[in-house]
């Protein structure tokens, strides 16, 4: 079950928190993950090179299965970042929708 | 960020198992029926240990193969209180 948390600071959307795996299938089958991990590194990598900002992020690279992702309050605000980060959340509670067995969302 | 997509996937690398063999079927067991008709030297039961004892006419073979020493008819039989055997009677002629 992967935890997914959409983390606010000063009530501006700044970032995000996946913790756990989805277990919906044998490793490399399995599609929930694929499609969470897809969703989460396309929106860390897109920060960092589209939105040029420069977020905090913290990830199990050994053990995969936790992320958090944190953009400055100061940037938090600029267009590019706020569009980016409501896609993720977008295409994360389309997923919980279809996969709930897989992914629980948190809201603050 | 690598795009990792197994990043969210529990068993990362997925490391292999040392399961996975075994030895080929042996085809054990009986191999003429109770009551049935053979030659001298038939085989009459496969096995590994002493499942079935030989009885009359029969003798053990080094593989525990249960073999006739005459031509006649099988009878398989209780011996003593809990083990079988398997006995050959030769047909009157």
């Amino acid at each position: 079950m992967i935890k997914t948390r959409f983390l606010y600071n000063d009530n501006a959307f700044c970032g995000f928190l996946l913790k756990g795996h989805a277990d919906s299938g044998e490793y490399g089958y399995d599609i929930v993950c694929a499609a969470v991990s897809v969703l989460a590194i396309n929106t860390v990598n897109s920060l960092e090179q589209l939105a040029l900002v420069k977020p905090q992020v913290i990830s199990d690279e050994k053990n995969g299965g936790f992320l958090k992702v944190n953009v400055n309050l100061d940037q938090a605000n600029d267009s590019p970042v706020q569009l980016l980060l409501n896609s993720f959340e977008l295409g994360m509670r389309s997923i919980a929708d279809n996969y709930q067995d897989y992914i629980t969302i948190e809201d603050e | 960020m690598l795009m990792n997509l197994q990043f969210f996937s529990k068993h990362k690398g997925g490391g292999s198992t040392s399961n996975g063999r075994d030895s080929k079927a042996k085809r054990l067991g009986a191999k003429r029926a109770d009551g049935q008709t053979v030659t001298c030297g038939s085989i009459l039961y496969r096995q590994r240990g002493t499942h079935i004892y030989p009885g009359m006419n029969v003798k053990i073979g080094g593989d525990d193969t249960l073999f006739a020493t005459t031509a006649g008819v099988v009878k398989f039989e209780r011996k003593g209180r809990d083990k079988k055997k398997v006995s050959v009677y030769p047909t009157a002629e």
